[in-house]
């Protein structure tokens, strides 16, 4: 085990207790854990999108290592931008062109997503900020028209073809299986269900009696959802807790160990202190 | 009994901090001392394995790591246990991420499984394309034209350069998908733009909390299987008979559910001894 990882480790521990000390109350142990994970979160995925999209897929499509001597004076000048910027930030854009598959000519349609989101970036300058407008409408407009197809494919037609059950040569009663029983279920659940939501007709008599059963289906399915969520919180929880004891081994120099004491004996100083301060 | 029901009522509004040290000492006590209850594979997770041990050696399957730290225990363990199982068939996989963290929880699933347990060689056996941002846009380039997503993986290695991504140009080529996934985008945006359009055969691993979202489409048969949560893990675990994390932490599991529905049970006998109370007087 190198000094990295039992440092990694150390850290790992003290921001896990500090979270977990939020508890008790809230306190300073918390409070840095909370602004390291969001500050160290955001510089994060800032890095990972520009490494992974931004400079290989964009800039390395707009200027792609050339073949051969750059010729015309279009050409010439469009390379002397990206060695303007190669002057300013050399590991974003190399010498001579980015390689990343791309091809050896300039994708110039890639000049619309850069301007689109160079647009969206001037929404801090606020005398600016409408061009940002104009990157997210196109945002907007690309996500809805993407998503109608797929919604209405899996989302509908899919469903709907799910929900068409039969009753035709099934057994009457299977746990696992389709069977009559459970086909009559989702019969029964999806059309109460459905009905539950149409609010065109106010929910009396017979129908009123339709739609509660409705709200029973939704009941069961929230409990499931409940249920569900409950299960993955412990599952978490074990899954801090086995890194902590693991921590807590000689490997690590009982890091978990001294971690906790030292925060309790901290916590418990800060409580005396806090609660002197108030009867004072 | 006047006396009992007094305790209920005062026990009823007892400072939530206890419950949490209870619940902290139930969870930590079986990983001490482990209790080894039985674990049955469900319906679910039996279809998941059913669908990879059809595979054949030499099948191609991509396989989409959408998780990060904060949800790895639920995720990771069903996932090393599928590279496990995708692996000892000598299937061919190929790894994509559409979350960022992902990247890093497929190169510790890989270096767990494909290198130290399988010694899998990489560009021949295994390929990790990495994490590309965009979120359902890269699963519909997938789709399409996979090299204009992906023209290097995630080491800069060019794509044309890697043995086995000869012939892979689109998700259509694959003989099975899985998504491994906390969120979005993940298992629900790999059934509307690639299952459902190109008909390849999907399994997914999803955390507890999205089972019942993602259950419809199990149900309707877009997606063949479903693992869920750890004990989604901890069954695929006992099919593959290799035990692992999920294995390990379903004794707490269990036990930290037997006291939370004891704590549900009795939090609501107080809260009705409670208001019968506030009604008689």
């Amino acid at each position: 085990m190198n000094g990295s990882e039992i440092f990694g480790a150390w850290v790992a521990v003290f921001l896990t207790l500090g979270i977990f000390s939020y508890l008790y109350k809230d306190n300073p142990f918390y409070k840095i854990a909370e602004h390291v994970f969001v500050g160290i979160s955001a510089g994060y995925w800032m890095s990972m999108f520009f490494w992974t999209q931004i400079q290989p897929n964009l800039f390395g499509r707009l200027w792609p290592v050339p073949e051969g001597a750059i010729s015309g004076f279009f050409m010439r000048t469009w390379y002397g931008i990206y060695n303007l910027f190669g002057g300013i930030l050399p590991s974003v854009f190399p010498d001579g062109g980015i390689d990343k598959g791309h091809g050896t000519h300039p994708h110039f349609i890639y000049i619309i997503p850069f301007v689109l989101g160079v647009m969206m970036l001037l929404s801090v300058v606020s005398k600016w900020s409408w061009f940002a407008r104009l990157g997210i409408a196109y945002t907007v407009g690309m996500a809805a028209g993407l998503r109608a197809y797929a919604f209405l494919n899996s989302n509908v037609l899919g469903q709907l073809k799910g929900s068409a059950v039969s009753f035709v040569g099934l057994d009457w009663f299977s746990l696992t299986d389709a069977s009559i029983i459970n086909n009559i279920i989702i019969l029964i659940g999806t059309i109460t269900g459905l009905l539950y939501f149409y609010f065109s007709k106010e929910h009396k008599g017979n129908f009123g009696k339709v739609t509660r059963v409705g709200i029973y289906f939704l009941m069961i399915s929230f409990g499931a959802s409940f249920g569900f969520a409950v299960m993955g919180r412990i599952s978490l929880l074990i899954g801090r807790f086995t890194d902590l004891i693991s921590y807590g081994g000689p490997t690590y120099n009982y890091a978990s160990l001294w971690v906790l004491l030292l925060m309790i004996v901290l916590l418990a100083v800060w409580t005396f202190k806090g609660d002197k301060k108030v009867a004072s | 009994m006047e006396k009992f029901l007094d305790f209920i009522v005062r026990a009823g509004s007892l400072d939530r901090r206890y419950i949490f040290v209870v619940i902290a000492l139930v969870v930590m006590l079986p990983l001490f001392f482990p209790l080894n209850l039985p674990i049955r594979p469900t319906v679910s997770s039996q279809t998941i394995y059913n669908t990879v041990e059809k595979l054949e050696s030499g099948d191609k399957a991509l396989v989409s790591f959408e998780y990060g730290p904060s949800t790895k225990p639920e995720i990771h363990p069903m996932a090393v246990a599928l590279l496990r199982h995708l692996f000892e068939k000598d299937v061919k996989v190929y790894i994509t991420c559409l979350w960022p963290d992902g990247q890093f929880m497929a190169m510790e699933a890989i270096q767990q499984v494909a290198v130290n347990q399988y010694h899998k060689v990489y560009g021949e056996d295994y390929v990790l394309l990495g994490f590309r941002p965009g979120n359902e846009a890269v699963i519909k380039g997938l789709v399409s034209n996979f090299r204009k997503v992906y023209t290097v993986d995630s080491q800069g290695n060019f794509l044309d350069d890697i043995p086995m991504m000869n012939g892979i140009n689109q998700v259509a080529d694959f003989d099975y998908l899985f998504s491994a996934s906390a969120g979005y985008p993940g298992t629900v945006e790999w059934v509307q733009y690639a299952a459902d359009p190109t008909g390849v055969i999907m399994g997914t691993g999803t955390t507890s909390i999205q089972v019942n979202e993602v259950m419809p489409y199990v149900q309707s048969g877009q997606i063949k299987g479903i693992l869920g949560g750890m004990p989604g893990a901890a069954e695929y675990e006992k099919l593959i008979g290799q035990a692992g994390i999920g294995t390990s932490g379903m004794d707490a599991q269990s036990v930290a559910h037997i006291v939370i529905v004891g704590f549900i049970i009795f939090g609501n006998i107080s809260f009705f001894v409670e208001r019968r109370r506030s009604k008689k007087y």
